[in-house]
């Protein structure tokens, strides 16, 4: 069995590791290592060839690809370790972890700081609740993503997309550019769980039709997937008798939503954010145990691969700290809580001695409002405040607060969205 | 006699009284009904009033209803097509579906020089009801005393043990748990303690099979929490039957299959019985999609089919009705939640003709939760509606309320191959010399399978006394890697030897290529998915698939070397990809 000491392994080389990785080098960690599974670096973004990348980061549009590979050249001119090809099995409480490959076999690594950046990972068919037979032609839209871009086969000829996730959206326009008739997507919320930017991009320029408040009940066929029964739901998502449609297609795509790939944080006890389903994290996006952290979609599902690769930066340099002993660990954490129409915020907690002079926060709201303004609040001091003109539920929120005016009353910061 | 029973017994009873119902009696007694109904239940509740008759031995029902549309099979241009081929084969023994009792017959008779054929319709072994079970070796307490499931269930039950040893599958015994919330149960259960104790329940009939169930226990209210300290609620005790054990099903038939084939057996997959030829009153030939066998005895071990194959003998002495059973699985999450497969009193619908179940347990730890019993005229019908997981909900809820329903990764149905009579029907043909039937083998028949396999066997030995047994017969079987089970080190050295085991494809159950790449070339290779998934776990955890399933495909893909487009999910039109996209 191979022994390795290194300072940082980075658990992931999508963008949020990559972005870890660079900045706890940046900050003068001797020995990082980026543990990845896959072949290449990049993550998720590989398969992601459609544009929209980086505008907040890159101040351009680039495909997922290209962003990625911006950080990977940056990468490479550090001297940073990757192991390709390898996957981390398991992270005992005293910080081993144990990675495996074909070449190495069982990899015991002991790392003095362990940054998660796992990713996420698709909800299945069952997690929907679809009845009826299980025949082959029912996929997420993840695994349709890759059959398309990265592999280059067709799934089907025609069909039907549950969920008006990003990922469902950009598919729709995918498919039907690769001559898969799409015959509409359907949502069983009130309103599109995707940007606006994609539903116009990708729907209404191709005459794709979605149907809110409406769900695939049924799938049909004992072999190959011969159609898919629809219905109306009403407000409390009951399916409404007597709307069921029958629709012919041979494709079944579930875009019905992402959860954080927390198996390992799991194997360490993590204390989990039921509302965001990824580890709980601090203004360093360390988690409840000292030395681990975590970054990207393991904390919770972002749409902006932007936002990732920040949330990445923090981590790596959280993680440097550490290793310097530049951290307060000791400090009573100060609770970041959710306010009126917000659903999470992350960072959950913060130790003002460790802030930097800015905190950003990264959070949803729950219901779509128009004329709002984002409030931060000490008990009844509103020590931050920004007008939005509509805030969505799919529409991540990040504020970013001067510290200076943190920390007057030693209470929890609650975050609010209200309509003014 | 007969008749006028079955005849007074429809005319008295409201719901069905007003039908008319052909009714003719054999001088086997076997009642043969026909007439046209406005529901398929009422062809399902007047199938049962009668087989219920006393001295009834079984029920054909060729009852139809207008609600539901039974397409006749008709196999002429198939069974043409197989004789313009004219492919002929020889053997001693045509097993007829290569579930779980079609595989442990198998494994029974290899121990004898027999030429023995499996034939199996589907693309893998073990597809239909063997995949889709609870995986109980139930204790046998259950079963209706004096029929011939109670006796097999118990000798099952039994030969599991040494059977798991031999083969090398898993098999725990965690027992199974009966929980009960009224005082008036604590006392039932006192006087069922009391009947056991002084061996006094051997004198009243419907206590016989339970008398007969070894390594029964009482448990007090503190045993109980100690024992399960999650379960719902304070019971007030408990009943745990030791004996219960939990298996995966599909690796105890996959084991048995492996072992009859190390032992000379074929399996012929993807081969469908299409008629049978007699001559002289004994079988003579079977016809299939490929091939015209000829052979002494043909063993009908076709499941939900049993009836058709038996009519192909024109010995067709009872109808299966088909009986759904959905069951849910809950994420890896809970497991240790619950150790012992656990049910409520009272909680499950016993009006019904299965199993009770409850929450039980995989030997990977998944609670699994059910199973639903719903009548249906469709054999096919796998699926699963919203109502039977309200149904599991309610049983699994009923045994703790902390699980909930986003927890379930996933749900399926499978079908019980249920008679009227409600037993197992094993016996020679009175009627066909070399025919034996192997039919209504429902629930317990994964518990009952190796006592099912003896059974045939001494039938077999019994009509034809010249048999004679294997010298070389081997009575055991290795299981390949499992990659997960191993320590690190020998993970380590595992890797070494064949780096394949080095790469882990399925992310939620850690398989490896290696373990994929075995499955497809085993002795009866995993040629689809859900082939790789049963014989590897791969995509059997929270994600389903969602990860590995590209990566299955494409190792299915080279190892077999087929077109990624001719890989299936299931066997059969089952493809995953419908073309490459860049041509
Ligand atoms: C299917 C899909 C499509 C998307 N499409 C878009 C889009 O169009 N536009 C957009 O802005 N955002 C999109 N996103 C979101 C965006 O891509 C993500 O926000 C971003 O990629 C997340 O980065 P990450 O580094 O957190 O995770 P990922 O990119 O998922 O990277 C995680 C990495 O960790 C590796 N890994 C995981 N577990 C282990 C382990 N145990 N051992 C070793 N390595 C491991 C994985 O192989 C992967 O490379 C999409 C997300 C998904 C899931
Ligand atoms: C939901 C559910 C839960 C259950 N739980 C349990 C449990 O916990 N414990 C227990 O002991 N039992 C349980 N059972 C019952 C158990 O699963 C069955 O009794 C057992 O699997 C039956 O095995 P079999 O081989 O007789 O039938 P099957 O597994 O159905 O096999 C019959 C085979 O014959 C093949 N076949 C049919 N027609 C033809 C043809 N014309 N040509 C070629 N091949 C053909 C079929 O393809 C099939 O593979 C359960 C059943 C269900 C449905």
């Amino acid at each position: 069995m191979k022994i390795i000491d290194v300072d940082v392994v980075v658990i992931g080389g999508g963008p949020a590791g990559l972005a870890a990785a660079i900045e706890a080098k940046k900050q003068g960690t001797k020995k990082v290592m980026i543990i990845e599974r896959d072949t290449s670096l990049g993550g998720i973004l590989q398969q992601c060839i459609h544009d929209g990348f980086g505008l907040h980061r890159f101040g351009k549009q680039l495909s997922g690809c290209e962003y990625a590979d911006n950080y990977i050249e940056e990468l490479n001119t550090y001297d940073i370790e990757v192991a390709y090809d390898t996957i981390v099995v398991e992270i005992l409480k005293d910080k081993t972890v144990y990675a495996m490959n074909k070449t190495d076999g069982i990899i015991e690594i002991h790392p003095k700081a362990i940054i998660l950046a796992m990713g996420c990972r698709e909800r299945t068919r069952s997690q929907a609740f679809i009845w009826g037979t299980r025949p082959s032609g029912v996929l997420t839209a993840g695994t349709v993503q890759r059959y398309i871009n990265i592999e280059g086969y067709l799934p089907g000829k025609k069909a039907v997309i549950l969920g008006s996730g990003d990922i469902g959206l950009i598919m729709a326009r995918r498919m039907t550019l690769e001559g898969i008739e799409v015959l509409g997507v359907y949502e069983l919320m009130d309103s599109p769980g995707g940007l606006s930017r994609n539903i116009a991009q990708c729907l209404v320029d191709y005459d794709i039709k979605m149907h809110l408040s409406t769900t695939v009940i049924k799938t049909h066929g004992n072999s190959k997937l011969t159609g898919v029964t629809v219905a109306k739901v009403d407000s409390n998502r009951n399916v409404i008798k007597g709307t069921e449609e029958y629709i012919e297609c041979d494709l079944l795509v579930l875009a019905v939503g992402l959860i954080p790939e927390n198996e390992l944080s799991n194997q360490l006890e993590l204390d989990i954010d039921p509302l965001t389903r990824g580890p709980i994290v601090d203004d360093q996006f360390m988690t409840s145990m000292e030395g681990v952290f975590a970054a990207g979609n393991v904390v919770t599902v972002f749409d902006l691969v932007d936002y990732v690769s920040l949330t990445g930066e923090i981590a790596g340099a959280g993680a440097a700290k550490y290793l310097k002993n530049e951290l307060d660990l000791k400090q009573e954490y100060l609770p970041i809580k959710s306010g009126e129409n917000v659903s999470f915020v992350v960072p959950q907690k913060i130790r003002l001695n460790n802030l930097s002079e800015e905190l950003p926060l990264y959070f949803r709201v729950r219901n779509k409002q128009e004329k709002t303004e984002v409030g931060v609040f000490e008990l009844e001091n509103k020590i931050y405040k920004k007008r939005h003109r509509v805030v969505l539920p799919p529409e991540m929120i990040v504020e970013k607060i001067s510290t200076k005016l943190i920390g007057e009353i030693n209470t929890p910061l609650v975050v609010s969205v209200k309509e003014v | 006699m007969i008749k006028n029973k079955v005849i007074n017994i429809l005319q008295n009873t409201s719901d069905i009284s007003h039908y008319e119902i052909g009714v003719s009696v054999s001088k086997e007694k076997i009642v043969t009904l026909t007439g046209i109904v406005e529901e398929w239940k009422d062809v399902v509740n007047i199938g049962h009033l009668v087989a219920n008759v006393k001295g009834v031995k079984n029920v054909v029902n060729d009852i139809t209803s207008k609600d539901v549309n039974i397409k006749e099979v008709n196999n002429d241009i198939e069974i043409k097509a197989t004789l313009d081929k004219g492919v002929k084969e020889e053997c001693d023994v045509v097993i007829i579906g290569a579930g779980i009792s079609g595989c442990s017959i198998a494994r029974s008779l290899s121990k004898y020089n027999l030429n023995i054929i499996v034939l199996e319709k589907n693309g893998d072994i073990g597809e239909e009801a063997t995949k889709a079970n609870n995986g109980n070796i139930h204790p046998g307490f259950l079963a209706k005393p004096g029929t011939l499931k109670a006796k097999l269930n118990l000798r099952g039950n039994k030969l599991y043990t040494q059977l798991s040893k031999d083969l090398d599958f898993e098999l725990k015994r965690p027992g199974s748990l009966v929980v009960f919330h009224n005082e008036s149960d604590v006392k039932k259960f006192k006087v069922l303690k009391f009947l056991k104790k002084t061996g006094l329940g051997y004198f009243i009939k419907s206590f016989r099979q339970y008398m007969k169930t070894p390594g029964l226990k009482w448990l007090s209210a503190e045993e109980v929490k100690q024992k399960e300290p999650n379960l719902r609620g304070n019971p007030l005790g408990g009943f745990l039957m030791t004996t219960m054990g939990i298996v995966e099903p599909f690796e105890v038939c996959y084991a048995l299959a492996e072992n009859a084939i190390a032992n000379g057996a074929t399996f012929k997959l993807n081969t469908k019985v299409l008629d049978i030829r007699k001559t002289n009153g004994a079988v003579n030939e079977v016809i299939t999609n490929n091939s015209v066998i000829s052979c002494e005895t043909v063993i009908n071990c076709a499941g939900v089919y049993a009836d058709e194959i038996a009519k192909m003998v024109d010995d067709k002495f009872y109808t299966i009705h088909p009986r759904r059973g959905a069951i849910a699985i809950i994420d890896k999450n809970r497991k240790g939640f619950l150790n012992t497969p656990s049910g409520v009193l009272g909680r499950s619908d016993r009006s019904h003709n299965s199993k009770g179940g409850g929450a039980s347990v995989t030997p990977e730890g998944n609670l699994l939760w059910g199973p639903t019993a719903v009548e249906t005229h469709d054999k096919e019908d796998k699926s699963v509606e919203a109502s039977d997981l309200d149904y599991i909900l309610n049983l699994g809820q009923g045994v703790t309320d902390q699980v909930k329903k986003n927890e379930i990764i996933t749900f399926f149905s499978g079908i019980r191959a249920a008679d009227y009579k409600e037993d197992f029907i094993i016996e020679a043909s009175k009627k066909v010399r070399g025919f034996i039937h192997v039919a209504g083998i429902q629930s317990p028949g994964l518990a009952a399978a190796p006592a099912v396999g003896e059974m045939v066997e001494k039938i077999v030995l019994k009509q034809n006394r010249l048999i004679t047994k294997k010298l070389n017969y081997i009575s055991t079987r290795k299981r390949t890697p499992i990659f997960r089970d191993l320590s690190r080190e020998l993970q380590d050295e595992l890797i070494k030897e064949n780096p394949n085991y080095g790469r882990v494809i399925c992310r939620c159950e850690l398989i490896t290529e290696g373990e994929i790449i075995d499955a497809v070339n085993a002795p009866i290779p995993a040629t689809s998915i859900d082939a790789v998934k049963r014989r590897s776990r791969a995509g059997m955890g929270r994600c389903q698939g969602g990860f590995c399933g590209p990566r299955v495909l494409e190792i299915i893909a080279k190892e077999l070397n087929i077109p990624h487009t001719e890989v299936t999910l299931k066997g059969g039109d089952s493809y995953v990809l419908h073309k490459e996209s860049r041509s």
